[in-house]
């Protein structure tokens, strides 16, 4: 069975999500794997959606803006290159692989280049493997068990 | 009617026990309206005797450490079974504290550090703790070191939380109090500490944050009036819950977060990285790499008292 | 042998238990003092700058 990453798209409303649309009605052809999310604009995207989303199973996420100057909001995307730059350097210290967070700059008119950005970052994920964060997790917590539980007795006691 | 309170320890290092008694006289009014039932640091009940106790005999139990082994997990277990309400104290109950910065090594690599390489450890013999040891007079146990830290809700149901590393004494006492008086919020809020962030409460002047260059707290006097984060120094007050009196800030250090995060913010240290990622100035990713280089530690700094209760808990292994 | 707990000690900062056994004369045959925590501070300050440790390691005791 071969390995289908799940990528989650952040994607903002003006350019990227509408580039995607294009992508869709123009009946261009790319990887089914991301779940896409449209945002009014990438720099709404918190860190912590991105976290979340790995945490949550993500093996791949994706952020994708309107190009430098384009913004509708002016400069939300350039807020939007700074959260990401310094959440590739916050994964690793994880052990997350950065490259599994990727943010491109897909304009409305794009629709190729969505396609071509989806199906090029889903082989990459596929190619990492699977994050298996809550297995991972789990597996690192197997063995915390209390072990003298006779000091959290069930019963209940008999005094006062 | 007196409460009947147990104030006990996960992985703890005792200063939120001399939090309360930094009270002062106000101790006098706390032994006033409660009876204390456990309390290794300062009283000589056993563990034993809590057992015997029936069900929800304890009103409320104030714990403060983070669990980090077996023992911490079954006396955290023992106290939430014995009282009608679980508090937890300080920043290693909250959100795992100082000691969840070891979530960033396994339990193999703890051990091996302090019983086996560290300078100054004699161990030829390569001992390492064991959980159960025949002597030549019978077995002696120990507990489970855990391979990761938790806080206090990650084992048992937690009904309020007071942070803070430690909470200010009379936050403390303003706790105890709401307690007494049968005055508590919803279950799960967060008392002896504010609403807002630590910016509220700092008296630092404010104004428009444009940070070119990020300074280690060592490589510049800071000035006196001026946000921290102003001036180039990180500062976890945005992410940050008040209810300290800003402590750190009046003796010229930038907030690590001790308070916590705030309401509904699931992981105080991202919340800091969206902050700070705002604020900086440049906008070309050249300028950005070249700040962020200047960022020495960026994760084990926004999570410092928090790291276990992060959204990932642990680094992945 | 019969094994006496005194656990936990108390009065002091930190966890710690005594365990004695006595023999069937009832008296000691031995006693051990046991330390059941540990927290690692050895090891995760490494990596740490250099400026951050003094709060760190004021955590090892608040007392």
């Amino acid at each position: 069975m071969r390995f289908e990453p799940k990528i989650v798209g952040f994607l903002c409303n003006w350019c990227s999500y509408t580039g995607a649309d294009l992508a869709g009605t123009a009946r261009i052809k790319y990887a089914p794997n991301i779940r896409s999310i449209r945002v009014m604009c990438s720099g709404r995207v918190d860190p912590a959606f991105v976290v979340k989303a790995f945490a949550e199973g993500a093996d791949g996420v994706l952020i994708a803006g309107c190009h430098p100057g384009d913004c509708h909001y002016q400069e939300g995307n350039y807020k939007a290159l700074r959260r990401y730059l310094l959440l590739k350097r916050i994964l690793p210290e994880y052990g997350i692989e950065p490259e599994r967070l990727r943010l491109e700059w897909i304009a409305a008119s794009e629709g190729e280049r969505f396609a071509q950005v989806v199906n090029e970052f889903t082989e990459q994920v596929r190619k990492l493997g699977p994050m298996n964060f809550k297995d991972s997790l789990f597996e690192s917590m197997k063995n915390d068990v209390m072990i003298h539980e006779e000091h959290a007795p069930q019963g209940t006691g008999e005094q006062r | 009617m007196k409460l009947k309170l147990a104030i006990y320890w996960g992985a703890a290092c005792g200063g939120c026990d001399v939090a309360i008694l930094d009270t002062h006289e106000k101790i006098l009014e706390i032994a006033d309206m409660a009876d204390i039932h456990l309390w290794p640091v300062a009283m000589d009940f056993k563990y034993a005797e809590v057992r015997a106790f029936k069900d929800k005999y304890l009103d409320a139990t104030l714990f403060s450490g983070a669990i980090r082994n077996s023992e911490n997990e079954e006396l955290a277990k023992l106290l939430r079974r014995k009282s009608k309400a679980m508090i937890a104290l300080g920043a290693c109950a909250h959100t795992g504290g100082v000691p969840g910065l070891a979530n960033m090594y396994t339990r193999g690599e703890i051990l091996d550090r302090v019983y086996l390489r560290s300078e100054s450890t004699i161990n030829p013999e390569g001992t390492l703790p064991a959980e159960e040891f025949m002597t030549n007079s019978g077995e002696l146990e120990l507990p489970r070191f855990y391979n990761t830290v938790k806080a206090l809700d990650q084992v048992v149901d937690v009904d309020y939380y007071i942070p803070g590393c430690p909470p200010a004494s009379l936050q403390i006492y303003s706790a105890l109090g709401l307690i007494a008086d049968d005055m508590l919020p919803k279950k799960g809020s967060v008392i002896g500490a504010g609403d807002r962030a630590l910016c509220d409460e700092c008296a630092r002047k404010k104004s428009e944050k444009t940070i070119t260059k990020i300074y280690r707290t060592h490589e510049k006097l800071p000035d006196a009036e001026t946000c921290f984060l102003e001036q180039g120094f990180i500062c976890l007050g945005p992410a940050t819950r008040s209810g300290c009196g800003s402590r750190c800030i009046k003796s010229w250090t930038p907030c690590r977060g001790c308070y916590g995060p705030l309401d509904d913010v699931k992981d105080q240290g991202i919340k800091m990285l969206g902050a700070l990622a705002s604020v900086l100035e440049p906008k070309d990713e050249k300028g950005i790499n070249a700040i962020l280089d200047t960022v020495v530690d960026p994760l084990r700094t926004v999570n410092r008292f928090s790291l276990a209760s992060s959204m990932l808990r642990r680094k992945k292994t | 042998m019969k094994r006496i707990a005194i656990d936990p000690i108390t009065r002091l900062e930190g966890h710690g238990k005594i365990m004695i056994f006595l023999n069937e004369q009832g008296a000691v045959d031995n006693a051990f003092l046991q330390i059941p925590e540990l927290r690692g501070f050895e090891k995760f300050v490494e990596g740490l700058p250099v400026e951050e440790i003094p709060r760190v390691v004021t955590r090892i005791c608040g007392v």
